[in-house]
């Protein structure tokens, strides 16, 4: 913080040069092309999913909603399958993240100490990051499990990641000092109550890194659900979001998913026209979570990444 | 004196044991989950690949069906679609590179050249937004945007006095979509580590800079630069590790009868063969898979071996 305090000092100091300005100027015109790559998709959405259907159709919608209505929105609510599946993705991920925080936690802590042994675990964890068995015995391994189609698989599936795992030992082993560990074991305290009592209590910023990470890729996974469900009450958010929005591929088309409630919608053809807004709601109702997350969240977990990936 | 050196440890190593048991059985049962995970989930899929060797029937289960040997493998490299898959895979994967590099490396010179403090704040908050947006809103966006019909690039293509592409089912248009909803996604993600590097540089450096007179120009060139380079190499290397991987999921979303020829890359065929066939040939897609493995592996390997004698720099 001094440091670019510093810095802005100096720069007021000395005059810039013509050059300066002139390159000032182009990296002005280069970040707003950039900011409108990156953003104007995502307005784009936005006014979409709260204009006419007929508007966004003729692609009248390109700056600001044209004929704002919520009738997109009013058909999203009537999806119950969407809503189902949402239920189970809050469920998943909230149920999931936890665990994954907690088992990755109290590994990564175990690794940051000294024990007989130590390597050879980490190369076997570190080993899975670079070879798998591949996704069809990883499905025959869960299926002889007798976990297959169950919600405990998508509880447990992908639980721990490896790189997550390192780059919370790297944090516990950069920010928490060993001299606290020394003071504790003096005090009689061992590995449980450390943990419990100085290194969990220490880590805040890696337990919100750690969730925002665990949490964010939960909530946009349907590959898991894709190979390992079949009964469709359980699917997750994002598998029901795929049949929704890439309509052209293999399982059948959206419009039989939007017909389903043409009945509630003022009939088959009515349907299909909120059918185009309601996409676009979709797309918003299914996104806002994780970047709401995101944004409360960046504060710590910015800086969190970068003591893992800097030292790791 | 060699039987001295050998017996002696050996004496000890009980001991050892007894008191590392003693000592280390709590990090132990704080490890006991994860490592429990990597083990049923990770290990005994290893040990399930066997598959692959045999043919695989439902009923005698995993360790019972019939040995065959090589079969699904020979068979897979005589398959008319083997190279064309290979080829999709590794190209798909090359040109992802060749674009994606470069971009976060400029993004994060430029993002640390902003001299307002909020603007840049805010830039790089909204560059890492599309890393959360999921996959399947991501191929979602794609359908949309680019429809034949409603989609509203081709509606400027139209206005514009050009004909309409059915973007989706041409396949000289999977990789430029794949791509670049990619680079869309991921560029701003991934200047964290090039950003991370540039903030740890001394301002000193700076500050010396302009006092000699150096453009901001000369202190990207002269500082920043070269500040870059060795992650910038480190992170080169890691990715051409992964130039046989497959993103299966996406592309699996992205995959249409029309683009076919492009977009059948090998993980979207293991899936389609192991999982969403109507006839699951089991054992046929493992070795596929494990093929894929094995040389990604390898590939690995390598690139690792390589860059440490070339550069000091390795994963492990």
């Amino acid at each position: 913080m001094t440091a670019s305090a510093k810095k802005n000092q100096k720069r007021t100091r000395i005059r810039e040069t013509g050059k300066d300005r002139v390159f000032n100027i182009i990296n002005g015109i280069f970040w707003i092309i950039v900011l409108f790559i990156v953003l104007y998709p995502l307005w784009l959405i936005l006014i979409a999913s709260v204009s006419d259907p007929d508007a966004v159709l003729q692609a009248r919608v390109l700056i600001w909603p044209v004929d704002f209505s919520l009738m997109g929105y009013d058909a999203v609510f009537q999806y119950k399958e969407l809503w189902g599946s949402y239920l189970n993705s809050v469920f998943y991920t909230i149920v999931g993240s936890a665990l994954s925080v907690v088992v990755t936690l109290a590994c990564a802590y175990a690794l940051s100490r000294p024990f007989a042994g130590k390597k050879l675990v980490s190369l076997g964890i570190t080993f899975t990051m670079f070879f798998s068995g591949g996704l069809i015995p990883i499905f025959l391994n869960v299926r002889d499990l007798g976990l297959y189609d169950t919600r405990t698989i998508m509880i447990l599936m992908n639980l721990v990641s490896v790189w997550n795992l390192m780059v919370a030992r790297t944090y516990i082993q950069t920010t928490i000092p060993n001299e606290l560990y020394e003071a504790a074991v003096m005090d009689g305290s061992d590995h449980f109550t450390y943990f419990f009592r100085c290194v969990l209590p220490l880590s805040g910023t890696i337990i919100a890194v750690l969730s925002v990470y665990y949490g964010v890729a939960r909530w946009n996974d349907y590959f898991t659900g894709l190979v390992m469900l079949r009964n469709r009450s359980l699917y997750p958010l994002q598998l029901v979001l795929r049949e929704i929005l890439t309509s052209l591929t293999s399982t059948g088309s959206s419009d039989t998913f939007f017909a389903a409630y043409a009945d509630n919608l003022g009939g088959l053809q009515e349907a299909l026209r909120k059918a185009e807004v309601a996409k676009y709601c979709c797309i918003v109702v299914s996104t806002v979570p994780a970047v709401v997350l995101y944004v409360f969240m960046q504060k710590y977990f910015v800086k969190g990444v970068m003591i893992g990936s800097l030292k790791g | 004196m060699s039987q001295q050196s050998v017996s002696r440890p050996r004496a000890s190593l009980r001991q050892r044991a007894a008191r590392a048991v003693q000592r280390d059985w709590q990090l132990w049962a704080l490890m006991l989950p994860a490592l429990a995970f990597f083990i049923v989930f990770c290990y005994f899929p290893m040990y399930g690949v066997q598959i692959a060797f045999r043919d695989y029937k439902a009923a005698r289960g995993i360790t019972g069906s019939e040995w065959v040997g090589l079969k699904h493998f020979q068979k897979f490299f005589a398959s008319y679609y083997c190279g064309r898959m290979f080829a999709n895979t590794f190209l798909l994967n090359l040109f992802g590179l060749i674009f994606g590099f470069p971009i976060p490396i400029l993004l994060a010179i430029m993002l640390n050249q902003l001299k307002s403090q909020r603007f840049k704040g805010f830039s790089q908050t909204a560059i890492y937004v599309p890393h959360f947006i999921s996959t399947v809103v991501l191929a979602g966006m794609i359908y949309l945007f680019f429809s034949p019909t409603n989609g509203i690039i081709n509606h400027l293509i139209t206005a514009s006095g050009g004909k309409s592409i059915y973007f989706i089912m041409e396949p000289g248009w999977f990789r430029p979509l794949f791509i670049g909803s990619d680079i869309w996604q991921n560029a701003g993600w991934n200047t964290i580590l090039y950003i991370a590097t540039l903030t740890g540089i001394d301002p000193q450096l700076y500050e010396a800079a302009t006092i000699d007179g150096a453009t901001r120009w000369d202190k990207i060139k002269h500082i920043d630069i070269p500040h870059l380079i060795p992650i910038a190499v480190m992170m080169l290397i890691l990715n051409c590790g992964s130039l046989l991987s497959s993103n299966t999921d996406k592309a699996l979303l992205l995959q249409t009868s029309g683009n076919m020829s492009k977009s059948d890359i090998l993980g979207v065929y293991v899936y389609s063969v192991g999982i969403a066939g109507t006839k699951a040939q089991y054992s046929y897609a493992s070795a596929i898979g494990l093929c894929l493995n094995v040389i990604n592996f390898a590939i690995i390997m390598l690139v690792n071996a390589i860059s440490r004698r070339m550069s000091d720099i390795s994963l492990f």
